[in-house]
């Protein structure tokens, strides 16, 4: 494995208040991570591929109506319900922060898609077909999964690695969010996210624009939330997983029937 | 170098695997490379990003793109292009499919059964396939018309040059064209360029119907300046977070990210506008330094009498439990007041605003409230991107109307034309069935010819397929419209080769040497797109601003363009325009209400699909198993009605409801969606291709319909564009249903556990 001599600890940031729910990242993601093709087949079984999806749920009655989105991927828990329940240790926790899947050991199981609160891993039905020509645009740095395993979003991991093998050991310098915006080593979701809505970054990183967010909610749990001085929650937070992701509250000005201004 | 044991294990390492291993990964990897690596770490090649321009799906992005080995990898936004910095739309991405796109047509291909049979053989470019072309244009080219998709740069001087030396016309094509909004923005601007918004620095945005987070004009763009908006650096610190309301009589995308949403009866919405309007002046709050007088013909409020609150607040069917116990027209008052005194403030329209038989009188009434609001070419207000700098740039698509299509097709059914070349546009499935389209080129007297690299309804009527190379394999530029405010011409360069399977040919290429040979070189002199560009490059040079200032030679420039995407000069602004006078009476005096195709129960809107668009992206797998923002539902075109509406009506989801107006009927599945108004069906394009990809036409007739045939091609906005949101439909059930190939359900709609009404997504009020 290659290993770096920078203890980073990955984790992401989402701003509900950006997001306006376009679904450029699920594209991002299917394109860079080899997913197969959504056929309408998949959706009337339940059964899509999605790393990252738009959740949207409707709040009200018209004309107080509103639609709220709410980007979803794999949490990567610190206290991962997944993990554990893995009999064959398909996936486990790494040193950087992130819940990794490593398919050549996945049975398939689905314990640990049954164990997830958040539904973000998915169990392959299907052998995974593409048309021929098609098998051009696989990436060449990431698997493709065969029938009968789980998968789920990896932060882009392939990426990371790229971003360490470059920056790191070949240049010696340090990957903090300059070297990973420059050298495109950000996970794809989040380069490609048009409102910003997505940030990613290192914990450990003084500098990082996550690491404010994740001080934040980690000094004030959920016992303390009002305290909190961000806008920052993790999903379900009461299940004391410990999500390597945060959200930012939605902002919405007109709530309890005030005005603007 | 001391030994460690580090180093002894990666020196231990490299004398194993060595032997075998070094032509799989470099030296440098194998010198610090432990030999129990992953695979992940083997990958044999190396990648390049090359920069180039995101094609037709992206409307004037740059983009970077992954190429290994020969393949195109990975489609990203390019950080250093002005216009979409480094973001990416939903849609970006589809340009790989469509360059490996498995139904592709492979080279050329000459008609031998009946027009429209299918019935094709293959033949060579050379002599065959341009012999052909050569010899029709000879005899037919006098009054020939060549339709491509909307054109700009050099590809779009070329077709304009080329179609009118030959004695024709070019016309670009669009099925929700943008005519009407063109004719509103020369009106109150006198500009010929469509204006971006600096929402980003704006503090109050009231947008009217315009989708400008999803489909509308630069929505890559404005989604980031939107990002900006709501959570910039400079926000967070200031605590001024945007404000956004959406006047639509539709749930869009935009309306459900809106702080407020306004529903109001189709049409109707320069008559809020100019209600607006009457407030603020009668009220003083205009912005400083603003002349009512000018604007008015010194007749001040009085000039808008007729559109005051109290007179018009009644029919514009806002709903009254948006009120919160105030009147209509107190509403109104509000609004046009938190418009003036949380500036900067943008008023911007477009899509379904303009889309009515009084569409222009819409668009003017509410680009018109940006003059009074001091934000035309201000900070957070509105701007104008200069003209190219090249003279001969198209830095404008010339797209045709409602009007000219049926110019167009009366001209081939009196013989006038009897040669249509047909390059990247389908509009055969982008009119409405009742112009007839179909019909006027399915006939022995038209030669066509189409340059298109897929099959579809109107390609299927060729005489003659050359297909084109995609934009990931051939030469290109734009003038991007909107621009960023400032010159900028983007470079598009081939990325990667043709599959050896497939044999394309540049379109462009073909039409100058089709040029060449007919004797138009004084207009057309160059022989290939590739050399139009590098002599367009020199002249860059020549000018030494922007990016040439720093070029050593025009070669150089030619490089630093190819690499970085493009030329551009930030200090080259666009026009400030000042208001002509009288304006407010002259966009007064035009003001009538919406006329309505036919008069079902319902107010038909039809909308732009967020990944197909108007179906030009159908045959793209990725596109079409997309999740729509606001119903989730992929593949199949499905059916907006208010949920309380529908099952008053005793219809449920997945029922096949039938959509019938004047002009025809199509069917679609239901989706009862609790925010649309319940005198309004909502129906997206994209679907409903019958000739085509599987992807494209894989759905039966009940689940994938084309909206656009129930739109009657005469019910026209003022400037001839197409009237597509002022129809009434009535609706009903057919019995039968299916299941709506939805996302929504692998989560739930409403959370559980959750009562109506209350927070699910976590939202905080400051």
């Amino acid at each position: 494995m290659v290993t770096s001599r920078i203890d980073h600890k990955w984790g992401m940031v989402v701003d509900l208040d950006r997001c306006n729910g376009c679904q450029a990242c699920v594209i991002a993601c299917q394109v860079e991570n080899n997913l197969p093709i959504n056929d309408k087949n998949a959706f009337l079984q339940n059964r899509a591929y999605e790393w990252i999806r738009i959740e949207r749920y409707w709040e009200g009655d018209y004309p107080n109506i509103k639609a709220r989105f709410i980007p979803v991927m794999c949490q990567h828990c610190e206290n991962a319900p997944c993990e554990p329940v893995c009999p064959v240790f398909a996936t486990y926790h790494n040193d950087e922060g992130l819940n990794v899947q490593i398919y050549n050991r996945c049975v398939g199981t689905r314990y640990c898609i049954n164990n997830c609160p958040y539904q973000v891993r998915f169990f392959n039905y299907w052998h995974p077909n593409w048309p021929e020509r098609l098998q051009n645009q696989l990436n060449p740095d990431v698997t493709v999964r065969t029938r009968g395993i789980t998968e789920k979003c990896t932060f882009c991991i392939q990426r990371l690695r790229r971003g360490q093998i470059q920056v790191e050991r070949r240049a010696g310098g340090e990957l903090n969010d300059g070297t990973l915006k420059s050298g495109n080593h950000m996970p794809a979701c989040v380069q490609a996210c048009p409102t910003n809505a997505l940030t990613f970054g290192d914990q450990n990183d003084v500098h990082s624009p996550v690491k404010p967010y994740f001080e934040d909610v980690n000094r004030y749990n959920i016992h303390h939330e009002k305290e909190r001085k961000t806008r920052g929650y993790r999903v379900l937070e009461e299940m004391n997983t410990k999500p390597n992701v945060i959200y930012l509250k939605k902002v919405d000005p007109n709530l309890g029937g005030g005005h603007h201004g | 170098m001391k030994l460690t044991r580090r180093n002894f294990l990666a020196w231990a390492g490299l004398s194993a695997v060595g032997a075998v291993a070094c032509d799989v990964i470099q030296d440098e990897e194998l010198s610090l490379q432990s030999p129990a690596s992953l695979p992940e770490d083997l990958v044999k090649g190396r990648d390049n990003w090359y920069a180039t321009l995101g094609g037709q799906a992206t409307d004037g992005e740059g983009v970077i793109v992954r190429v290994m080995e020969g393949r195109a990898k990975k489609i990203q936004g390019n950080p250093k292009y002005p216009v979409n910095q480094g973001k990416q739309s939903v849609r970006s991405e589809a340009g790989l499919q469509a360059l490996y796109h498995p139904d592709r047509i492979s080279g050329p291909l000459q008609r031998t059964g009946p027009r429209g049979s299918g019935q094709y053989r293959s033949i060579q470019w050379e002599p065959e396939a341009l012999d052909i072309l050569r010899r029709e244009l000879r005899a037919r080219s006098q009054g020939m018309v060549l339709i491509t998709e909307p054109l700009r740069g050099t590809l779009g001087m070329i077709a304009d040059r080329f179609a009118t030396s030959a004695g024709g016309r070019h016309l670009g094509f669009e099925a929700l064209d943008d005519t009407t909004y063109r004719a509103a923005i020369k009106g109150v601007f006198d500009q010929d360029r469509l204006p971006d918004f600096d929402i980003s620095n704006a503090n109050y945005v009231i947008s009217f119907g315009a989708d400008f987070l999803s489909t509308w004009k630069g929505s890559t763009r404005l989604s980031t300046a939107y990002g900006e908006f709501r959570q910039g650096n400079k926000r967070q610190t200031q605590g001024s977070r945007g404000y956004l309301v959406h006047v639509d009589p539709r749930f869009s995308m935009t309306a459900a990210n809106a702080d407020e949403w306004l529903p109001i009866r189709p049409g109707m919405e320069g008559y809020l506008a100019l209600s607006l309007a009457y407030v603020i002046i009668s009220e003083g709050m205009q912005a400083e330094g603003v002349d009512v007088d000018a604007l008015t013909n010194g007749q001040g409020a009085a000039a808008l009498a007729a559109f005051a609150p109290e007179q018009i607040a009644g029919q514009l069917g806002i709903p009254e439990q948006l009120h919160e116990g105030k009147s209509a027209a107190e509403k109104i008052r509000d609004l046009a007041s938190n418009f003036m005194h949380h500036g900067p403030s943008i008023a911007l329209g477009g899509d379904s605003a303009g889309a009515h038989t009084n569409g222009q009188f819409n668009l003017m009434a509410i680009y018109a409230l940006n003059y009074l609001a001091g934000s035309v070419g201000s900070g957070g207000g509105m701007r104008f991107s200069p003209e190219s700098p090249l003279g001969n740039l198209a830095d404008a698509a010339t797209v045709g109307s409602a009007q000219d299509w049926a110019g167009v097709a009366n001209d081939i059914r009196s013989g006038r034309t009897r040669m249509v070349l047909v390059h990247d546009a389908n509009p055969v499935h982008g009119l409405p069935a009742s112009m007839a389209f179909e019909s006027a080129l399915n006939r022995e007297e038209v030669f066509i010819v189409s340059f298109s690299s897929f099959m579809d309804e109107t390609t299927a009527l060729a005489d003659l397929i050359l297909p084109d190379r995609v934009f990931l394999e051939g030469w290109g530029d734009d003038v991007p419209e909107p621009g960023p405010g400032y010159e900028v011409i983007g470079m598009q360069q081939p990325v990667v080769n043709p599959l050896s399977d497939l044999d394309p040919r540049s379109f462009g290429d073909i039409l100058l040497s089709m040029a060449q040979e007919m004797g138009q070189e004084s207009v057309l002199p160059w022989t290939s797109v590739e050399e139009a560009l590098k002599s367009g490059a020199e002249a860059l040079y020549n000018t030494g601003r922007g990016t040439s200032s720093h070029a050593a030679s025009a070669d150089d420039l030619w490089n630093m363009m190819l690499r970085q995407g493009g030329w551009w000069d930030e200090n080259a602004r666009g026009p400030v325009p000042s208001a002509p006078g009288g304006l407010l009476n002259n966009i007064a005096a035009q003001a009538r209400e919406p006329g309505y195709s036919g008069n079902g129960d319902f107010y038909l809107l039809p909308f732009a699909h967020n990944t197909l668009m108007d179906g030009r992206l159908a045959h793209i797998p990725w596109m079409q198993g997309v999740p729509d923002p606001i119903t989730t539902v992929t593949w199949q075109t499905w059916v907006e009605l208010n949920s309380s509406t529908a099952s008053q009506m005793g219809l449920r989801e997945g029922d096949i409801v039938s959509v019938a107006t004047d002009a025809g009927s199509i069917s679609g599945v239901l989706y009862p969606n609790p925010a649309l108004p319940p005198n309004v069906v909502a129906v997206p394009l994209g679907q409903g291709r019958k000739v085509g990809s599987e992807y494209a036409t894989s759905g039966d007739s009940r689940e994938s319909s084309n909206a656009l045939d129930l739109l009657s091609a005469g019910h026209l906005t003022e400037s001839g564009g197409l009237a597509w949101a002022g129809h009434r439909a009535s609706v009903s059930g057919t019995g039968e249903s299916l299941k709506i190939a939805k996302f929504e359900g692998i989560f739930p709609a409403r959370q559980i556990g959750h009562t109506a009404g209350e927070a699910v997504i976590i939202v905080t009020n400051h």
